[in-house]
């Protein structure tokens, strides 16, 4: 278990309805740069998947690049503090699942809506799920 | 009170190369948005004599109501122009983002005017316009001018663009977005005459909802439906989601009404080759959404070419196995994946492209066309090839074919007319009259010439209905005609109405925007503006003498399996004026000045 996604990228339809519903339940409506993930095009080839690994990422260098430490780890999840985030975007050049985006001048991320990842419940074909779940 | 139209559009001169945003009025509102927006603006604004390659001719590019929005299958954008093919109105749709992504920009829409001075990129921003230089890809594939635009406007935009095709004004060319198409009417001819080479969309605005409670209960219902749906094999679009639009094949060839050989037969023996099941049997493939849909009936497969070379593609799509498959007499799905391929490069429509290369096929097993450099023969597949890239091009035979078939027909002579499958220049569909009496008087009566988006083909290909019948086909037609109107209001996906209980689309409309309607209003919308349309065609010259079909559809169909289906004039005829009546049109096809006043038409001078 833990808090892990679980990904079958051959699954994954580009449908982005996964980028829909987690900006909706982050914020009310659908804005596709308020999305936590975000699925990139590789035509013939399968798509990236651009969500926060968690405890499938090695060391979390996103943790050890933020100069501010507004990043931390907490029960295998990892968080930004946006109120203390000051926009230097090295968590951004640091994270090697190019999972950070910026946002209205901060680092946003994924925090698996706390367990119950909305993406998850998105997917229409279980290309993301939780992993053992 | 939130709403998930923005109620703005964006008019852009391109005469002028400047912009602006003008507010949604009230009247405008009534049309809903997508193709209801879209025809009353034309109408309005178009005489309906104009040459529609004039600069005098407009493009109105629109999405709807549940557009961008988390509601499933509403990816499309909508497109109403005068068609260089047919001349009538023509409203036509592609899905993919790009729908999504105007709505991201703030805007229900865009209104192109005029034409550039030179040939120009445009880029809208959120609602801001820009026009850009377009001569690095003047003479380049849809695909590769697309990609030119996301290099230099940004990977995150959304892109249309024309080919060759539709640079030199071929009638059949149409307008691509990522793989998808605005396909049928010449749509990519007028783009052309404006001199916009391509578009691109890049949103940054968010899309709220009236009620958001009651939009999520219907989203996850509506999910729901659609998810059991497709875990049902014996579902169409259970069977789209697993290996695409080209499933159903078989059922068509063993009904007998799977239009080959130019629409002379009802089966294609070779059908297992070319269709979906084949193809994902025969090549690596994966299923590709458009936004938000959990369908995902786009196939894409990886293949080798005929000279070994690695390629790949989306499709080909049902229509497209009929047109250049069973149409031309080609099995082989190689070649069927190329020629898609070629028209996808050219920027041209896959059906009325293939049903007029029947013709010619035809033509030239009979010795009335001749090319120098092609065998013109029925699975030929050099000349099947060799003729996409004429027609693409004008050159030689082509220039006589980028016309459509009814226009090449005429031209040619010596009976020619009569085989030419074709509806007011608009090549067929893939669908068989004589084995289908609706699917008859669906495509003489479409607006835009030979349409199958609004005939009752499940029914009546399903055995829900007697489809040699033409016992009450009438009304039947129009109430299919009135209803998908009404959704296309919406720019809902074709099959979305397949497997969705229709009182859902008034309950997503008052969800998403606050405006109540009931069911037969919101069809009536539809039906108001099926009327407006017929009067712009009316206007335009068209009437009973265009709702016809070619000859051939007055002979018999060969092949045991269709069962020598035919249709009678004196049937069609009688069908045709049922039509009219329930219509409440004139016996020549004209809308009385009551039935406009009950639709609350006002008569125009």
């Amino acid at each position: 278990m833990g808090t892990r996604f679980a990904f079958d990228f051959e699954k994954c339809t580009e449908c982005r309805r996964c980028m829909a519903d987690c900006a909706v339940v982050k914020t009310g409506v659908v804005r596709m740069a308020d999305s936590r993930i975000d699925i990139v095009r590789g035509w013939p080839e399968l798509p990236e998947m651009r969500v926060c690994r968690f405890d499938d990422c090695d060391g979390h260098p996103c943790i050890a690049a933020c100069p501010v430490e507004a990043i931390s780890e907490n029960g295998g999840v990892v968080a930004i503090d946006r109120d203390a985030c000051t926009g230097c975007e090295l968590c951004v050049a640091a994270c090697p699942h190019n999972a950070i985006r910026m946002n209205g001048g901060t680092a946003m991320k994924c925090d698996f809506c706390g367990g119950d990842p909305a993406c998850v419940k998105a997917c229409v074909t279980a290309a993301i799920a939780k992993a053992g779940g | 009170m939130a709403s998930s139209m923005f109620d703005t559009l964006v008019r852009i001169d391109c005469t002028a190369r400047k912009a602006a945003a003008v507010p949604v009025d009230a009247r405008l509102k009534g049309y809903l948005g997508g193709m209801g927006y879209g025809t009353r603006i034309l109408c309005d604004e178009v005489d309906p004599r104009i040459d529609p390659l004039s600069e005098k001719n407009k493009i109105i590019l629109t999405v709807g109501p549940l557009t961008g929005t988390t509601a499933p299958m509403f990816p499309q954008a909508c497109i109403v122009t005068k068609s260089p093919l047919s001349g009538t109105i023509l409203n036509c749709y592609a899905g993919g983002f790009l729908g999504a992504e105007i709505k991201f920009c703030g805007i229900d829409g865009v209104v192109l005017e005029g034409a550039a001075p030179h040939w120009s990129l445009v880029l809208v921003e959120d609602g801001r316009v820009t026009f850009h230089d377009a001569m690095p890809v003047m003479g380049k594939s849809t695909t590769e001018t697309e990609a030119y635009m996301k290099k230099k406007f940004g990977s995150d935009a959304r892109t249309l663009s024309i080919g060759r095709a539709g640079e030199k004004a071929v009638a059949m060319a149409s307008i691509f977005s990522e793989t998808r198409t605005f396909g049928r009417g010449g749509a990519g001819a007028v783009l052309g005459s404006k001199r916009i080479k391509g578009m691109a969309f890049k949103g940054t605005k968010a899309v709220d909802v009236a009620d958001r409670k009651a939009f999520q209960d219907l989203v996850s219902r509506n999910v729901d439906i659609i998810k059991a749906a497709c875990a049902d094999s014996h579902n169409l679009v259970g069977l789209f989601s697993r290996v695409g639009t080209g499933a159903g094949m078989g059922l068509v060839n063993s009904k007998g009404g799977m239009a080959t050989r130019n629409h002379e037969y009802g089966v294609f023996p070779e059908g297992n080759e070319i269709d979906g099941w084949a193809y994902a049997k025969k090549f690596y493939t994966r299923a590709i959404s458009c936004y938000g849909c959990p369908v995902h009936c786009g196939m894409l497969h990886k293949y080798r070419k005929r000279d070994t070379t690695e390629s790949w593609l989306r499709g080909p799509e049902y229509e497209t196995m009929f047109s250049l498959g069973s149409e031309v007499m080609n099995k082989d799905p190689v070649v069927l994946a190329e020629a898609n391929q070629l028209c996808e490069d050219y920027g041209m429509d896959t059906l009325t492209v293939g049903v007029t290369i029947a013709w010619a096929l035809e033509m030239g097993e009979k010795g009335i066309l001749k090319d120098p450099g092609l065998k013109l023969a029925f699975g030929d597949s050099d000349a099947i090839l060799g003729l996409i890239a004429k027609i693409g091009d004008r050159e030689g035979i082509g220039d006589l074919l980028a016309d459509g078939p009814k226009k090449s027909a005429e031209k040619t002579g010596k009976g020619s007319l009569a085989s030419a499958m074709q509806v007011k220049n608009s090549g067929f569909a893939a669908w068989m009259p004589r084995r289908m009496k609706g699917v008859a008087l669906a495509f003489a009566t479409s607006n835009r010439g030979a349409c199958h988006k609004r005939a009752p083909i499940g029914d009546e290909i399903m055995g829900k209905l007697d489809m040699d019948s033409y016992e009450g086909k009438a009304p039947i037609v129009k109430e299919i005609q009135d209803t998908v109107n009404a959704i296309f209001t919406f720019v809902a996906c074709r099959f979305h109405e397949f497997v969705t209980p229709k009182d859902m689309y008034p309950a997503f409309l008052a969800a998403a925007t606050g405006q109540k309607l009931t069911l037969p209003e919101l069809v009536a919308v539809g039906e108001r503006i099926w009327n407006l349309e017929r009067m712009f065609n009316v206007r335009a010259g068209f009437g009973r003498k265009d709702d016809n079909l070619p000859d051939r559809c007055f002979e018999p169909i060969k092949g045991e399996a269709s069962q020598g289906a035919v249709i009678t004039h004196e049937a069609f005829d009688r069908m045709l004026d049922e039509y009219y009546a329930v219509r409440g049109w004139t016996s020549e096809g004209v809308p009385t000045p009551a039935t406009l006043k009950r639709l609350g038409i006002e008569e125009k001078r």
